[in-house]
């Protein structure tokens, strides 16, 4: 990006992207510098040798391999940095809940034996902290370089929506209030203002898709919970949340919820966005044309965003559907264990992203109305 | 009654109200992707074959579903397809590189309990099916982003027929810049929703900060969210390049054939 700068670049953007640098090198700097900061042991590992490897058939006739490796490793932190440790892995070649080391690699490890002679100890995990942040930047970059401004108002509009989140999650979780609903209430409201004025500033567009998705959110989460009742959630499988010791249908709306929020918010500010556009481009245009160029928007919009949902959401699925079958689950077992959330939440947003058609085409026409009788 | 049957005989009615005919295609759409989801997975438990591969193939067939069979087929959704393909091979060369490196694939310590009743040693490569997660969950905005670009730069070469190649380009980046923002926030509300139950669970375990960044679930899916906005954002330049090509050569050749005409 450096090469970009010349003569005709306002400072501010200059300094911005000697900010954007700075921050990069330093933090890049950090995350490989940081074992200090952390209390569990960290050590490096600086020689791997295959000790042992064996085929092993399991009780469904799956093939794989198991390895076994010596791995030494210097410990990086605490009192023993500096010296040298032996760890012994144990992995699969297909990795489902083990890991192969390479040098490189550093661990989280503790210590076990400790002689004269050497240090033993065992690995609790991996250090992932510096390929996660690499990652990061690779996606703050492509997006500055592709959305310049706009791609630098997404990020901002990330973090701070995630820093919201877990703000409000602390506050869920950790004090004496207790109603996740209200609490997501209030989150999806803020998503929505700071979501919106982030990416299309203060104006009437702005004002008519925050009403358009705030009525089409709260609508849908209505449709849905009275279809569940309705129901009695007959077929919602909330297995793969028994992680958790809080009521899970809460949870479980909370997150289609927020889950279906940016979608709606898609059909929202494309709609009103056009709209306004055309009224921009002419003043005299009937409300009728408006009407149907929204609502032919619309149309456009709600097939593919419908999609991206379900992929969204199947995604993550596949891994624990692959273990299941590859455990002699039958198909539908493993679909509704592993799906029956996904697919609902999915559907959901489809109906939320339908719901907010209409109501975001009369919204905007609302709003294009009143601002026409002001002139 | 079943409440997905319920939920999914709502979204059929809504969409048949509001879209018509085009409403009962995108909800047949959604049918055959998930067809083409389930098909994906059993083609994976086979150990033989390369999970990537699978991957692609299954990419473009889900690209030609969105781009084919809720549109049309012409120049449009062709090199919306094309663009499609490339994204996502380099796309997933990056993120192959990325979850070898990072040690991200399979289940973490957190889901040891989930996974107490099953074989682990099952023969897949869980380090490849972990980059086709991503991949798969990031397939229908790519397709979406790649669409919306070919129709906007459509219109612009209708009304401007003698636009230059790299006019053609530039309005192609203005358009991709304009959804970049609605698409990288679609999904990422749709990760948070998605995410919520273990990020609640990750604070009533009171994790430290450097634990949670640690963790191979964390890990995996900041890296599926980083990712899905690297190819949001990917898409558009090549997008707007392949369809300048492409209509140029469309546009020298109509001039050719008119020339001969005379």
């Amino acid at each position: 990006m450096n090469v970009k700068i010349n003569k005709k670049m306002p400072i501010t953007q200059v300094s911005l992207y000697a900010i954007i640098v700075i921050c990069f090198v330093s933090s890049v700097l950090f995350v490989h510098n940081n074992s200090s900061f952390y209390k569990r042991t960290v050590a490096k590992v600086i020689n791997t040798e295959l000790q042992d490897k064996q085929q092993v058939t399991d009780m469904n006739n799956n093939k794989d391999q198991l390895f076994t490796q010596r791995i030494t490793a210097e410990i990086k932190n605490g009192k023993d940095k500096g010296k040298f440790v032996q760890l012994t892995n144990e992995y699969s070649s297909s990795g489902v809940y083990d890991q192969e080391y390479v040098v490189g690699n550093e661990l989280f490890i503790s210590i076990d034996k400790r002689s004269e002679q050497k240090i033993t100890g065992s690995i609790i995990d991996a250090k992932r902290d510096k390929y996660i942040l690499l990652v990061g930047w690779v996606f703050i970059f492509t997006l500055l370089l592709v959305g310049k401004k706009r791609g630098f108002l997404s990020l901002i509009s990330l973090v701070v929506n995630a820093a919201l989140l877990s703000i409000a999650l602390d506050v869920y979780v950790h004090q004496s209030y207790k109603s996740l609903v209200l609490i997501c209430g209030i989150l999806v409201i803020l998503f929505t203002v700071i979501s919106l004025l982030l990416l299309n500033g203060l104006n009437e567009m702005t004002y008519a898709a925050i009403t358009a998705t705030l009525l089409g959110i709260f609508l849908t989460l209505a449709v849905t919970y009275m279809a569940i009742k309705f129901t009695t959630g007959n077929g919602l499988r909330y297995e793969e949340m028994q992680f958790l010791t809080r009521p899970y249908e809460l949870v479980f709306m909370a997150g289609l919820l927020i889950g279906s929020l940016g979608a709606v918010m898609d059909v929202a500010i494309t709609i009103s966005s056009s709209i306004f556009g055309l009224y921009e481009k002419n003043h005299d245009i009937s409300l009728h044309a408006l009407k149907k160029s929204g609502m032919d928007i619309g149309k456009d919009l709600m097939g593919a965003l419908t999609n991206i949902l379900f992929f969204v959401y199947a995604a993550g699925s596949i891994p624990s559907m692959i273990l299941y079958l590859k455990n002699a689950s039958s198909l539908n077992v493993t679909i509704s264990m592993n799906l029956s959330l996904e697919i609902a939440r999915a559907v959901a947003g489809g109906i939320g992203i339908i719901l907010t058609i209409p109501i975001a085409v009369y919204t905007s026409i609302y709003f294009v109305h009143k601002k026409r009788k002001r002139i | 009654m079943n409440t997905l049957t319920l939920l999914s005989i709502i979204l059929f009615v809504l969409m048949i109200l509001i879209g018509g005919n085009r409403g009962v295609r995108s909800f047949i759409s959604l049918f055959i992707n998930f067809g083409i989801l389930m098909l994906t997975v059993i083609l994976m438990l086979d150990s033989d074959v390369n999970p990537m591969i699978i991957t692609i193939v299954s990419c473009a067939v889900i690209s030609c579903i969105n781009l084919f069979f809720i549109n049309d087929v012409n120049r449009k959704t062709g090199t919306a397809f094309l663009s499609t393909i490339v994204t996502i091979v380099i796309l997933l060369l990056f993120i192959d590189f990325v979850s070898s490196v990072s040690m991200t694939q399979g289940f973490g310590e957190e889901q040891s309990d989930a996974l107490a009743p099953f074989s682990l040693f099952v023969g897949v490569d869980f380090a490849k099916i972990g980059a086709s997660v991503v991949i798969i969950s990031t397939i229908g905005a790519i397709t979406e982003v790649a669409i919306s670009i070919t129709s906007s730069m459509g219109e612009t070469l209708k009304h401007h027929p003698a636009i230059s190649r790299k006019e053609l380009f530039l309005s192609g980046m203005r358009i991709g810049k304009d959804i970049l923002g609605t698409d990288t926030n679609t999904l990422f509300f749709a990760f948070f929703g998605g995410y919520l139950a273990l990020l609640i669970w990750f604070k009533d375990l009171h994790y430290t900060l450097g634990e949670i960044v640690n963790s191979r679930i964390f890990g995996s899916e900041m890296i599926t969210i980083f990712c899905a906005g690297i190819g949001v954002a990917l898409i558009i330049p090549i997008t707007s390049w392949i369809n300048a090509y492409f209509s140029m050569k469309a546009r020298e050749k109509q001039q050719n054939v008119k020339q001969e005409d005379i």
